[in-house]
């Protein structure tokens, strides 16, 4: 019976699918299974490990229940009684290891965690030690480990230690407990993704006649199949009689002659390890937060903000100051005496002094309506992207849109008072206006003081001073009448245009207050969200890597 | 080669008398706590839960299986159950002992898949009707359905005893497990086979640690031993069980031999037999094992009893926490709307700013006048495309209201979510769901709420206006406007308007008021607030309630009974008072 190692249909790249893993690891921290992950970490520590050491050297460990007959094997195939064979069970307390070919393999055996004196090197410079049944097994490194199923629990450890890091794994099964649920539960179901780095020995065939050796091994099949091993090997073998020994040393010489055992396994390993945390990732959904959404949250923290009210401070201001600078003259004083509602606002630039971070605005709190607003906004920003995601991940989103609320408020008003409201200018044509409407003033000066000294002259009688005339009317009542009318017409225009322009500033102030909003929301909440999100597209195509290579 | 034997006496004669001549009190106790065993429910997913529900099982079965017909007739023949890890041989042992293949053995593991009896003719009666595993059906031929009990009657077994071949306890088949664990809970006597190489194993030895605390009588069968390893193997698993408490325990060792047609050279077994025809014949060592081991089973059922009520109490304070984070969240949550519809705080904002307009445009003073003036007024409206100003302060009245329910939903949603989530038993519950938002219909409900509260408050004016109809100022508001201010002085009710801006809404408010109390007459403007805001406050806790019941719909389809742990204690006191 030859058997034959299958190996995978395609060679991975077991370097690209490290970095995938690695990857994805860093961008799960926090957002896995913790268990999950420390087991991923340890896979990836391993495997850059195992191959720093040498790829010469293929590491198989005969692994099995108590009374199997590992230890009769390996003495078998090292040829000597190098493992101690006993009827106590359980029999072997620690692993052994045999070693062909030496150079190089000190540290593997190192790492392995075998000491030396269970180590044995029939490498003894001549040839013939290195071949058993005419196969060359030079670079094969063997272990013989404890069983798994005994009430020795330091064996099951050890046992469980070395499973994970050997390249190459020989389960031995004697006609007594093949059916165990300790080895098909504990052990090949979880590396049922290992198929082309598993053999399957029957061991102690001679203790049953062929056809009931035929029935085992049909049994056994099906067992291992049904565990998702269907690629492993299944041979039998009789340590006592030496039968089957050849196609076992077959199969081994091939591994280590390919060179692909390591490779195998930790390729197997890594997918398997990406396969677990794939299921806690999902796929990759969305990767920014929807025009709508962000709108919506703009539009809640403008309400919040006070926008609005700031706005119609910002329109009364400027309507307050063009009165203040073109009404007429006589009658400004009563504007002045309005109280600016920017400045109660603690608004005017004048007021914001020099360290402006350390000011506040006296705009009133957001209401309870607006705060609710802000919440359910926020929340849509979180839920529009993260409602699909796996729990951990839909969590780590929500945390990050809601995670700086309380800095939202003071950033918020900083950005508010931050912001450039351009209330500050003063058009050229308010001074134009004023100059005007002072011309106009002193021209109704000019006008009633000459219609007074004619009044007086004419008091006196004095004769009458020629005074011109335009159009039939005195020039003196026309400076006086045509000052007033114009004043108060100029005050009228000036101030329709005042309301024009200030309906321009607060539109312009309240699109300005909404652009520093807009950045605040993206800082403090849309920001988070997308890094999230970017932090899981990271893991989904780091696992997507680790898996396929 | 003869099989050797050490017999020691099977179990110790001191052991208190569970049946004495009376036994029914104990009988009745055992009854009731049966019943009561069944009857707990373990619904939720607590930390214990699976093991729990294990364990009921497994208590109900050993009173039904063994306990209860065992002091039902205390005469009935001894059972010995034959157990032990799979590739043992102990269908081959059993066969060999009664002399004829009547259970199947072979290479393929597991071999026995359901359970066959060996007993004497004249024994027949006893295992014939459901006195003990009653849950299994007796059938006369072979059969691999675990649901089965096969009889086989012999004159090889002696009378008064009866053999039973048991499925292995560690293969990969979960059914023969745990058939295997049941009918071991069964028996009178463990007739316990392993094998050379087998002996060490963990999980035979976990079993026997179990007869160990239970009392149950066992006899060790060391199968398959190489004749060189006789000694050193033997002496090895002796020392073993007096480690393990079993050093009483008589142990036969069978050697590796082939067998001839399924069957081992009856000299092989000759001690084990002897030993078996032995204890038969001695009706007062018979009746001491069956004593022994019916009385550790008592006492092992009362320890497992308290157990599984503690996992019952365990169940009840889950139930309880997980219904006080949702009532305590969702309480928090009314509380949140409440507070702000009544301290004014919801006039602020928008709604402040459609009352400045809604008087401020003069639709206020003009639906003052007559109904032309409202026709010009909804004309102009249509005209211009601009909505009603009065018609936005309803808008803007609402769309406080659901904004602030829905974040209070919102709110209590995640709390209780994140809580559930944060405890096993809440996580089962949620399952893949997520409730940690408030519900899609909330949006649209909260809005049919909010209308059918103004028609309300619609009505209720209009019923306080009944009389007063003729007043020129009833008809010159309207219901409308009457109404909407109405609603402006029920949310600035309690209403401590401070901020120096705030002036205006309490203005807003003072002006409605004066108004309404001006038409209505201050009596009935104060009862229509107070009805009005308890109108609105059972409407927002109704809507908050249909988002609690999401939650408690789920905990209470799985209802557990506060006092089922007290229960389960009460009837384990009346069976040790019975004992």
């Amino acid at each position: 019976m030859i058997a034959r190692l299958r190996g995978r249909h395609r060679r991975s790249d077991l370097p690209s699918m490290l970095t995938g893993l690695d990857e994805a690891l860093a961008a799960l921290e926090g957002r896995a299974d913790p268990a999950e992950l420390a087991a991923a970490q340890a896979v990836t520590a391993r495997a850059g490990e195992r191959l720093r050491l040498s790829g010469e050297h293929t590491v198989v460990a005969l692994a099995g229940a108590t009374g199997s007959g590992k230890s009769s094997l390996f003495n078998a195939l090292v040829g000597g009684e190098v493992s101690p064979v006993g009827v106590r069970r359980p029999t072997t307390s620690r692993a052994h290891a045999c070693v062909w070919g030496a150079e190089n393999a000190a540290p593997l055996v190192q790492w392995l965690g075998v000491p030396r004196k269970q180590t044995t090197w029939p490498h003894g410079g001549t040839d013939e030690h290195r071949h058993v049944g005419q196969q060359d097994l030079d670079g094969l490194v063997l272990l013989d480990l404890p069983d798994h199923d005994s009430t020795a629990a330091d064996h099951r450890l050890e046992v469980d230690r070395l499973v994970r890091m050997v390249d190459l794994l020989v389960w031995v099964v004697d006609p007594q407990k093949y059916a165990d649920a300790a080895l098909h539960e504990r052990y090949l179901r979880p590396l049922s993704g290992h198929d082309a780095v598993t053999v399957v020995v029957l061991n102690q065939v001679d203790t049953l006649s062929p056809d009931a050796v035929n029935q085992c091994v049909a049994d056994l099949r099906r067992l291992i199949d049904d565990d998702g091993l269907r690629r492993a090997v299944l041979l039998t073998t009789s340590a006592r009689t030496g039968a089957g020994l050849d196609g076992l040393v077959a199969v081994l010489a091939e591994a280590v002659r390919g060179r692909r055992a390591r490779n195998d396994r930790l390729v197997a390993d890594v997918e398997a390890a990406a396969a677990v945390l794939s299921d806690g990732v999902g796929a990759n959904t969305r990767d920014e937060v929807g025009a709508a959404e962000r709108a919506q949250l703009v539009e809640a923290l403008a309400g919040a903000a006070g926008v609005s009210v700031i706005g119609s401070a910002v329109e009364q201001s400027w309507n307050l100051q063009a009165a203040g600078r073109m009404g007429w003259p006589p009658t400004r004083w009563l504007r002045r005496m309005r109280p600016d509602p920017l400045r109660r606002l603690h608004l005017r630039p004048s007021d914001r002094g020099e360290v402006r971070s350390m000011v506040r605005s006296s705009v009133p709190e957001p209401t309870p309506v607006q705060q609710a607003q802000v919440q359910t906004a926020v929340r849509r920003v979180s839920g529009s992207v993260a409602d699909d995601l796996p729990r951990p991940w839909r969590d780590a989103v929500r945390r990050a849109a809601g995670g700086s609320s309380a800095d939202l408020r003071d950033a918020l008003d900083a950005s508010v008072v931050g912001a450039d409201l351009g209330a500050d200018r003063r058009p050229a044509w308010w001074r134009l206006g004023g100059l005007l409407q002072w011309l106009l003033v002193v021209a109704a000066l000019v006008g009633a003081s000459w219609l007074l000294l004619l009044a007086f002259g004419a008091y006196l009688r004095l004769p009458d001073p020629p005074t011109p005339d335009v159009g039939g009317i005195a020039v003196p009542t026309l400076l006086l009448v045509g000052g007033v009318v114009l004043g108060w017409l100029l005050s009228a225009v000036g101030r329709a245009m005042a309301r024009t322009g200030a309906r321009l500033r607060r539109r312009r102030a309240e699109s300005r207050l909404r652009d520093s909003i807009g950045a605040v929301a993206q800082r403090l909440v849309i920001g988070p969200v997308e890094a999230e999100l970017a932090r899981h597209a990271t893991a989904v195509r780091g696992l997507d890597r680790a898996r396929t290579g | 080669m003869r099989a050797k034997a050490t017999n020691g006496p099977l179990v110790r004669q001191d052991c208190t008398v569970t049946t004495g001549p009376d036994v029914q009190p104990l009988l009745a106790a055992l009854e009731r706590l049966g019943a009561h065993v069944v009857d707990v429910r373990l619904p939720l997913q607590t930390g214990d839960a699976d093991a729990a529900r294990i364990m009921r099982r497994a208590i109900h079965d050993q009173l039904e299986d063994y306990v209860l017909p065992r002091l039902r007739r205390i005469e009935a023949p001894l059972l010995a159950v034959v157990g032990g890890p799979t590739g043992a041989g102990k269908s081959t042992l059993v066969n060999s002992l009664v002399g004829t293949r009547i259970s199947a053995a072979g290479v393929i593991r597991p071999t026995t898949r359901s359970a066959v009896l060996a007993h004497h003719p004249t024994d027949a009666p006893w295992f014939e009707d459901r006195r003990i595993l009653p849950g299994l059906e007796r059938s006369s031929r072979s059969d691999t359905d675990p649901s089965t009990l096969k009889l086989v009657s012999s004159e090889a077994i002696p009378a008064g005893l009866a053999i039973l071949d048991a499925p292995d306890i560690d293969s990969v088949v979960t059914a023969n497990r745990e058939l295997a664990t049941q009918l071991l809970a069964a028996a009178d006597m463990w007739l316990f086979v392993t094998t050379a190489a087998r002996y060490a194993d963990a999980v035979p030895w976990e079993f026997l640690r179990t007869a160990v605390t239970r009392g149950t009588a066992v006899a060790v069968v060391l199968n398959r031993v190489p004749p060189e390893a006789l000694v050193d193997v033997r002496a090895h698993l002796a020392t073993m069980l007096s480690e393990q408490g079993l050093g009483s325990a008589p142990l036969f060792v069978v050697p590796e031999t082939t067998t001839h047609d399924g069957l081992l050279a009856p000299d092989e077994v000759t001690s084990v037999q002897k030993w078996l025809r032995t204890l038969a014949a001695d009706a007062p060592s018979r009746a001491a094992v069956v004593k022994h081991t019916l009385d550790g089973a008592i006492s092992s059922l009362a320890v497992r009893v308290f157990e599984l009520a503690a996992s019952a109490d365990a169940q009840s304070d889950a139930s309880e926490r997980l219904r006080r984070d949702v009532e305590s969240a969702y309480d928090q949550a009314l509380r949140r709307v409440d507070d702000a519809s009544g301290d004014g705080s919801l006039l602020r904002g928008e709604v402040l700013a459609r009352w400045q307009e809604f008087v401020g445009t003069g639709e206020f003073m003009r639906s003052l006048e007559s109904k032309v003036g409202r026709l010009r007024d909804r004309v102009g409206a249509a005209v211009r495309g601009k909505p009603q100003p009065g018609k936005d302060l309803a808008v803007a009245l609402e769309t406080g209201v659901e904004a602030l329910v829905r974040a209070a939903a919102d709110d209590a949603a995640e709390r209780v979510g994140s809580s559930w989530h944060a405890d096993t038993a809440g996580a089962a519950l949620l399952g893949e769901d997520d409730l940690g938002h408030s519900s899609s219909e909330l949006a649209g409900a909260t809005t049919r709420a909010v209308r059918e509260w103004q028609g309300f408050v619609l009505d209720l004016v209009r019923q306080q206006g009944e009389g007063k109809r003729a007043t020129a100022r009833y008809l010159a508001f309207g219901v409308n406007g009457m109404g909407l201010m109405a609603m402006i002085v029920v949310f600035a009710h309690t209403g401590g308007l401070v901020a120096g801006e705030l002036a205006v809404a309490g203005g807003a408010s003072a002006l409605s008021q004066k108004i309404l109390e001006a038409v209505l007459g201050d009596q009935a403007v104060r009862t229509l607030a107070t009805t009005a805001k308890s109108d609105l406050h059972r409407r927002v806790a109704e809507l908050l309630e249909s988002e609690r019941r999401r939650f408690l719909d789920r905990l209470e389809a799985q209802p557990v009974a506060p006092d089922a742990g007290a229960g389960l204690r009460a009837l384990v006191q009346d069976v040790e008072d019975a004992r």
